[in-house]
């Protein structure tokens, strides 16, 4: 057995029928900050986590790799029930704003306040600019397959320019002990992480580094690539999770 | 000395009563938002007050689990939580199904909308603690595992997150589950799946506790939030999506029982 989604004529309600079905929608409003802040912040944080926490961790080889593969997950999914069940061009946004709305109250008062790390040093990386256009081209296309070519390929290009000018100033070298090193690694020098020792810092590994100033675009195209094929698996994955059905036993 | 409600009301100042007056005259489908706002105001207190108690004691008695300090101050924090949790639970849960409708066939439109709209605010309660436990506490243990070594499961973080957060969502999930299954029809028939598939998906969250806790005893004591020590709360998680399928069936239900209700102005 199946809920039957109703499919009659669009007849906007009047009256005690409208206010009820408003009332309604604050409901779900509310209901779908937190979970969306609360799941998709844990998913996030436990699959990419490090590259997000920390400012000397944001590399040129994985993070901008990283990054929008696992960021792309939930917007797909819940994409494919606010727009295909309600119309509502704005999935990707929504999670995306809410995940910034919870890494940011835990940067400030779990990082900054209670354990002292300065707040440049775990800025958390924002997925805005590719998400609204996920959303765009969604709204525009009303196309899985369109939308996961080239939004899934927006999203993973515009990670890292649009967080350039958040991040830039890191990246700037600086001497110490009679050695170049960025000032963000000097954060990192500076704040001993007790549960994190230097090997457990995965930047710039392999052959890639060879490639100089082409490391960031590679990375890059490899995360588009990646996520045309992420998103269109976790639109299946929204599709699933939004089953009506009831079971007879479980 | 105790207040009653009313003596309370006549306490409060001119601009906070007016509001209060509005909640308790809400209509008839909002029966439950006095309820639904005092459980958010009293979750809210519960974890503003637990982060202040590790702001306060976390650095001074939380650093080292073998001095006296740590059983005085955390891990009698702990057992409270036991039974505090303990007690919850079984209240709760045997309210809800002690209190529940036998007379389901006969029920009327309009208490019918009016139950999922409480169905909706138990769920947004359960976010609310998801929240909590998924968000803000989940990556603060991160954030004091990169300051304290830990030599101990239980950390100061840990036994707020792990053994209160956890469980406290999770009974909030089964509530609301249980509380469809005992007071809406169409729950009642059949089980129903996004419902069941977003309430226990999360609860593996907490199984997940036990493979990470070994994992972090005998072969990872560093904190790489990434590794794969930490999928089994991904995977948990991800089942948070059912979300997506209640609201279905919910306004399926609703647009149903709003097109027999005569129109009202």
């Amino acid at each position: 057995m199946s809920a039957t989604i109703s499919n009659r004529s669009f007849r906007p309600y009047t009256g005690e029928k409208a206010r009820i079905s408003r009332a309604y929608d604050y409901l779900i409003l509310v209901l779908a900050l937190f979970l969306f802040i609360g799941a998709f912040h844990l998913h996030f944080a436990l699959t990419v986590g490090d590259w997000d926490f920390w400012v000397d961790w944001k590399d040129r080889q994985y993070w901008p790799l990283v990054t929008p593969l696992m960021g792309i997950t939930f917007p797909a999914a819940v994409q494919y029930v606010m727009w295909n069940k309600f119309r509502l061009p704005m999935g990707a946004t929504l999670c995306v704003a809410a995940l910034l709305i919870g890494t940011w109250v835990t940067r400030i008062f779990a990082y900054h306040y209670w354990n002292f790390f300065p707040i440049n040093m775990v800025l958390p990386a924002t997925m805005l600019p590719g998400a609204l256009v996920l959303d765009f081209i969604l709204m525009l296309s009303n196309s899985l397959t369109v939308t996961a070519i080239f939004g899934g390929a927006a999203f993973a290009l515009l990670f890292y320019p649009s967080n350039w000018p958040i991040f830039g100033m890191f990246h700037v070298p600086v001497e110490q002990g009679n050695g170049q090193v960025t000032v963000a690694d000097l954060f990192g020098f500076q704040y001993i992480r007790t549960g994190m020792p230097e090997y457990l810092r995965i930047i710039e590994r392999g052959t890639l580094r060879t490639y100089g100033q082409y490391a960031t675009p590679l990375s890059a195209f490899c995360s588009a690539l990646l996520c045309t094929l992420m998103y269109t698996l976790w639109w299946y994955i929204g599709k699933w999770f939004s089953t009506t059905r009831y079971l007879n036993k479980i | 000395m105790a207040l009653s409600s009313e003596q309370l009301k006549a306490a409060l100042p001119g601009q906070l009563k007016a509001p209060l007056e509005k909640l308790e005259n809400a209509p008839w489908y909002l029966k439950d938002l006095p309820t639904y706002l005092k459980a958010f105001g009293m979750l809210t207190v519960i974890y503003i007050g637990l982060r202040l108690y590790q702001g306060e004691f976390a650095v001074s008695a939380g650093l080292d689990s073998y001095e006296p300090a740590f059983e005085q101050y955390w891990m009698r924090l702990f057992y409270i939580e036991l039974v505090i949790i303990t007690l919850f639970t079984t209240g709760l849960w045997g309210y809800l199904w002690l209190s529940r409708d036998r007379n389901l066939d006969s029920i009327a439109p309009k208490e019918e909308i009016r139950r999922y709209f409480t169905l909706t605010m138990w769920i947004s309660v359960y976010t609310f603690a998801v929240y909590w436990a998924g968000s803000y506490f989940a990556e603060q243990d991160n954030s004091w595992h990169q300051v304290a070594i830990r030599d101990t499961p239980f950390t100061a973080n840990h036994i707020i997150e792990f053994y209160f957060n956890f469980p406290l969502y999770v009974i909030l999930g089964g509530s609301a589950w249980v509380y469809a299954r005992t007071r809406l029809p169409l729950y009642a028939k059949g089980i129903s799946l996004p419902l069941t598939l977003a309430v226990f998906g999360p609860f593996m969250i907490l199984v997940s506790v036990g493979f990470n806790e070994w994992g972090h005893t005998f072969w990872f004591r560093e904190e790489f939030f990434a590794a794969p020590i930490h999928w089994g709360f991904v995977i948990g998680v991800w089942f948070a999506l059912g979300v997506g399928g209640i609201l279905l069936q919910g306004v399926t239900r609703l647009i149903e029982l709003l097109d027999g209700l005569e129109d009202a102005p």
